[in-house]
């Protein structure tokens, strides 16, 4: 299903756009390494059960399981701001009325989270192949380095960014994104497990190496995420186990 | 005095574990029929496929095969390079197995060499041989890399310990193999029919515990994907 509205907001004009990005470029000028540190929490509360309440945490609300890796408040908009830079012909820092201005797509899809659950949404937003024809990268950068603003990184290689399924989220089931998932930006990458699919998006960078993930540094868990067969417990079936064949997961009932 | 015999307990059962040796079939092999090194001959007759507690299998009935001959290993990045001159990988991942590839390009690579994919029947019997066992090696054992969350894969001929009856390895453990046909069963749903091909004999994941599949797993996939899970070897017929 496709969904070309446009956010009336977003940039109607190329020239406006391109304006729009030098001023941001500008703006932004390092935003990849500041950001990250500027907008997440002061505290540390990865190790700390006592998290207070307003910070986005692990929790389990119905249909959909919350997980974060770092508690922080969640991003404050006024310092948000994504940069694309690294190996690319123009480096471009984007606000999140720009992010509008891209062809907006819409799927179902499931988040498979490693810890066995799977839950079910309808996710709107861009595909990667929007940004990569407005950076212009290097045919040498086959690699992909993303960061967020509490503190995660993720990594993939281009060409699983631009598999027709992934999306660069704005939007879950008709609404904003909400700050537990993920808002501003988020990736779905359905064929990776859910901690590949990273939340508060700050920073994309093109490279020529691969770099490691948040999760592979932290736990057992592998840099690719590639789920693999074996059994899931999707929310939306009472948990109840249900085979699945590796890949991108589709139940009987999802037809 | 107790860590000295406790020493000699723990080196007895690592001993037994190193010497574990899957009892192998006889198998005449017909003369005039030529069997190449790289594949291994599988004689023709009954073999118990499938489990009675697995609704989508043969149930653990008696099937019957033709003899036919198999890949001894899954075809590795070395042997895939032969037929993709293009096919990039690194000098240590030679002896490992291809992946990322689809059903079309593992067929196309068997028919160059004068073969094709296994058929379900042959590929079973070649994991299992004739007394139903569960794993190509008989015994359960854990996966060494039990506690973690991803694939890893290992060179094809690595794990002499896990070979099948008839002395094909990787059959239980290492990639997910493309089967030459669909993934049908009874009662399958019409929206899934001509979807599938059949994929067999990989890996499980459940969180973080890795198991191996049992021989008569049955695992379905879309014939266009290309996933770091999947591989292949190929079958043909003899003479």
């Amino acid at each position: 299903m496709k969904n070309d509205n446009k956010n009336p907001n977003a940039v109607e004009s190329k020239k406006g756009f391109l304006r729009r990005d030098f001023l941001r470029l500008i703006s932004f000028a390092g935003l990849s390494t500041l950001l990250p540190g500027r907008v997440s929490a002061k505290d540390d509360f990865r190790n700390d059960k006592n998290v207070p309440k307003q910070y986005i945490q692990n929790r389990d609300v119905p249909g959909f399981h919350i997980r974060s890796a770092n508690p922080f408040l969640g991003v404050d908009m006024n310092n948000w701001g994504l940069a694309v830079g690294g190996m690319v012909k123009n480096p471009i820092g984007l606000g999140y009325e720009d992010l509008f201005g891209f062809k907006m797509v819409s799927q179902v899809s499931r988040l498979k989270c490693v810890e066995c659950w799977s839950a079910k949404a309808v996710w709107e937003g861009f595909k990667f192949s929007e940004l990569v024809k407005k950076v212009q990268p290097d045919p040498a950068a086959k690699f992909v380095y993303l960061q967020s603003a509490d503190s995660y990184y993720e990594s993939f290689s281009v060409e699983e960014l631009l598999r027709p399924r992934v999306l660069f989220v704005l939007r879950m089931n008709g609404k904003s994104l909400s700050k537990d998932h993920g808002y501003p930006l988020r990736l779905i990458a359905p064929f990776k497990y859910g901690y590949k699919n990273i939340k508060y998006i700050t920073s994309i960078k093109f490279l020529d190496t691969r770099k490691r993930n948040y999760w592979s540094n932290s736990g057992p868990y592998s840099v690719d995420g590639t789920i693999q067969p074996g059994i899931d417990h999707p929310l939306d079936f009472n948990k109840k186990p249900l085979p699945i064949n590796g890949g991108e997961v589709f139940h009987f009932f999802d037809r | 005095m107790v860590k000295l015999f406790t020493l000699i307990l723990l080196s007895l059962f690592l001993f037994a574990c190193d010497s574990y040796e899957v009892v192998q079939i006889e198998v005449k092999v017909p003369s005039g029929v030529q069997v190449p090194e790289e594949m291994i001959y599988i004689p023709a007759g009954d073999f118990i496929m499938g489990h009675e507690e697995e609704p989508r299998t043969r149930l653990g009935k008696s099937v019957s095969s033709s003899a036919y001959l198999i890949d001894r290993y899954e075809v590795s990045h070395e042997k895939y390079k032969t037929f993709q001159p293009q096919h990039k990988f690194s000098p240590k991942s030679a002896l490992y197995p291809i992946t990322h590839v689809s059903y079309s390009e593992s067929l196309d690579y068997c028919k160059a060499n004068g073969k094709r994919l296994p058929t379900e029947i042959e590929w079973e019997k070649a994991a299992r041989g004739t007394d139903g066992r569960k794993w190509p090696w008989r015994i359960f054992v854990d996966h060494p890399n039990n506690g973690f969350s991803g694939f890893m894969s290992e060179p094809v001929n690595k794990r002499k310990e896990w070979i099948s009856p008839y002395g094909v390895y990787g059959m239980g453990h290492n990639v997910w193999e493309w089967i030459g046909e669909d993934y049908t069963y009874a009662g399958q749903h019409e929206s899934e029919r001509d979807q599938f091909k059949i994929i067999r004999g990989g890996l499980l994941q459940t969180h973080i515990t890795i198991k191996f599949s049992p021989t008569y797993y049955r695992n379905w996939m879309k014939p266009e994907s290309k996933l770091n899970f999947i591989g292949f070897r190929c079958a043909k017929d003899v003479n």
